[in-house]
């Protein structure tokens, strides 16, 4: 809630403190940018950012081959084929799978989870402070592989990963279910181990011998905790090609008072004098977004069983409905100190249903009277 | 000449005709002579649900129309790059929730409504704030409308969060529409036409079956103003009385084939087999409550007996 002012009256003592606040940060950021490190650009402006072309180990994946001049008989064998094949399963409790008891410790790393990132809601807290949450939809998580550490540290990535350290183990673990016609027979080849139906979506999670879990085990929403926090990795929003105010933050040039063509322009990229070239790494014009970042520490502060839905306080790399992995966090004053779910949550066997929505004590549950302070 | 004259009658007719059949904007049509039924005669109709048929032949539960402008926060936000039908879902069940605490009245732009909130600094913890409504927007939770009061000379302006778990309670002391669906032009209006008193009584309406619509022509203080108002074709403001140049400007810069286009409208709103479908599914809840508050009422007016 805000008050706004009066047109006529104390308009100007109000435009007087905004002007001051205005004039103070941007000096402060004039004197962060006269330290200015060159080497450090260069080094920098050599990482790759973002490729298009796929990776070397890439397996064509969608089938490319639309208009197959199949008879309408044999389309019917092969959705009859298809069912068939992935007939419908009961549900998998944890009892069927054979997952060894382990312990935790602290030093244990539990594997991620794929998400859709499904908008932004906001509560409330107890003190009547609005909280920006994002909504995270668990979609169908499934184990589709489990790498021990030695294979793992024999692959290309695994023998970097872990050049001088130990090497951990790897799950490949599966999201969207869809219908096969859809893919490549390659593709599918990667599900039939498992008898599971091809997943839009693959994702590697490093994680510790003792949390490994065994293929077709399913990832839900309850393998978090409430409070606890997450990592969220995601690609961030695609800018498309953007000019250096926007992408870099500069000032451009004076509105008006005479400026030709000097509004949203990089201006000077090097002196003239010391190197008499400009230095790689200048900022420049260029694309925008559309690079995997990571935000760490999120707080989950409401947990959906029912839907499978985390509502985590605060924002997610990447655009509306786009897909981020979440993982328990590496800030190391932020990790478990109490046993999570280890290695993950299972439904209880006797069938009592768990809590359909959990809340984080410092939020405000909406069906509670309202605050007063 | 005729030609033309025939072709613009048959596309403002496709218009209408488009708006008639799939009338879901609020602004357009919306604002017509015709008054808008109010929940508590849509509760007193013999028929209050209308349940149409499908194809199989099993009664369908729809919401009575006049849903979409008491509740016109339960509609998302038509940007279809931010929107998710399950993240809709959940968020409306979160408005039920709160719905269910405190009541959140029908109102409307021009309606005066008095506000409790719970507030730290205040004597007796609680502010009340009363003033007229000069506009509303969001959806969901995000839901809010803004207040208007000019309080000892000085104009007001508070904008509550409909869904907020500080607002104690919602009151509507007059419940009116203007002739505009935004009233910021009272800024720059003469501030009898922002003055309400802060101890004003709830009014009770003679005729509780229809909003009344108050065909108030509101008179602006002279020139500078902080909009250029006559180029906004403001229903609600008397004649104002500007050199012709300002008149000839506005034409320059008005845009009058926007009312023509389908497609920006179309992305505007949501459709309305999708609007029926997201009040046949809060309807019955709605309904509910509104149900145990009236017992309340009632049993609240027999214990003073």
């Amino acid at each position: 809630m805000f008050q706004s002012l009066e047109s006529g009256e104390t308009k100007l003592s109000y435009l007087a403190v905004k002007i001051c606040l205005a004039v103070d940060i941007t000096l402060s950021l004039k004197a962060f940018r006269l330290f200015f490190n060159h080497e450090q650009i260069r080094t920098m402006s050599r990482v790759k950012r973002r490729t298009t072309h796929p990776p070397y180990w890439h397996v064509l994946k969608n089938n490319q081959r639309t208009d197959e001049k199949i008879s309408s008989d044999n389309l019917r064998f092969v959705q009859e084929v298809i069912q068939d094949k992935y007939k419908n399963k009961s549900p998998i409790k944890g009892s069927d799978l054979d997952i060894e008891k382990t312990e935790w410790d602290p030093k244990t790393k539990r594997s991620g989870v794929i998400a859709r990132n499904i908008g932004v809601q906001h509560m409330w807290e107890k003190d009547g402070k609005k909280v920006i949450c994002t909504v995270l939809h668990v979609l169908d998580n499934h184990v589709i592989r489990y790498v021990p550490p030695e294979e793992y540290a024999k692959s290309v990535i695994g023998a970097k990963m872990f050049k001088n350290r130990k090497p951990l183990g790897c799950l490949v673990v599966g999201a969207e279910a869809s219908n096969p016609e859809r893919f490549t027979r390659q593709y599918c080849s990667l599900f039939d181990e498992v008898g599971l139906l091809p997943k839009k979506r693959l994702a590697r999670f490093i994680v510790t011998p003792n949390a490994a879990l065994p293929p077709c085990t399913p990832l839900t929403a309850g393998h978090f905790v409430i409070g606890q926090a997450v990592d969220v990795y995601g690609k961030t929003i695609d800018y498309g090609f953007q000019g250096v105010v926007k992408r870099w933050g500069f000032k451009g040039g004076p509105a008006s008072h005479g400026t030709t063509k000097f509004h949203r322009r990089g201006g000077t990229i090097g002196t003239g004098r010391d190197k008499a070239r400009v230095w790689p790494g200048q900022k420049m014009p260029g694309h925008m977004g559309s690079e995997r970042r990571f935000n760490r520490g999120l707080k989950i502060v409401r947990i959906n069983m029912k839907y499978n839905i985390i509502y985590v306080k605060g924002t997610v790399p990447g655009p509306t409905n786009s897909i981020v992995q979440i993982f328990d966090t590496a800030l190391p004053r932020r990790k478990f100190t109490e046993a999570p779910p280890h290695p993950t949550y299972f439904p209880p066997e006797d069938g009592t249903l768990p809590q359909e929505d959990i809340w984080d004590s410092s939020l405000h549950v909406f069906g509670s009277p309202s605050i007063s302070v | 000449m005729l030609r033309r004259a025939v072709l613009q009658t048959f596309r403002q007719g496709l218009a209408q005709s488009f708006f008639k059949r799939y009338a879901v904007s609020l602004t357009e049509t919306t604002v017509t002579h015709q008054p808008i039924e109010t929940s508590d005669e849509a509760g007193e109709r013999t028929v209050p649900t209308q349940k149409t048929g499908d194809e199989s032949g099993n009664t369908v539960v729809v919401a009575p129309p006049e849903f979409r402008f008491i509740y016109p926060e339960f509609l998302p936000d038509p940007a279809m790059e931010r929107r998710n039908r399950l993240r809709e879902k959940l968020e409306r069940m979160d408005m039920l929730q709160r719905r269910s605490v405190i009541e959140i009245p029908e109102f409307y732009t021009g309606s005066i409504m008095a506000v409790t909130v719970a507030d730290a600094n205040s004597p007796n913890k609680f502010a009340r704030f009363v003033g007229i409504c000069i506009q509303r927007g969001g959806s969901g939770l995000r839901a809010w409308f803004i207040l208007r009061n000019v309080v000892d000379k000085q104009g007001v302006e508070i904008l509550y969060e409909m869904y907020c778990p500080l607002i104690q309670k919602i009151e509507v002391l007059r419940l009116e529409r203007r002739l505009d669906e935004s009233l910021l032009y009272l800024r720059d209006a003469l501030p009898e036409y922002s003055t309400f008193p802060m101890d004003m009584e709830p009014e009770r309406r003679l005729n509780n079956s229809v909003v009344p619509i108050n065909p108030l022509k509101v008179k602006l203080r002279p020139r500078p103003w902080l909009e250029r108002w006559e180029r906004q074709n403001l229903q609600g403001v008397e004649d104002l009385n500007l050199p012709q140049r300002f008149y000839d400007r506005a034409e320059k810069v008005a845009k009058p084939w926007e009312k023509y286009d389908l497609m920006l409208h179309y992305r505007k709103t949501i459709p309305a087999e999708e609007q029926e479908k997201i009040f046949a599914e809060v309807h019955s809840q709605l309904q509910q409550q509104e149900l145990k508050r009236k017992l309340r009422r009632r049993r609240g007016s027999d214990n003073e007996y």
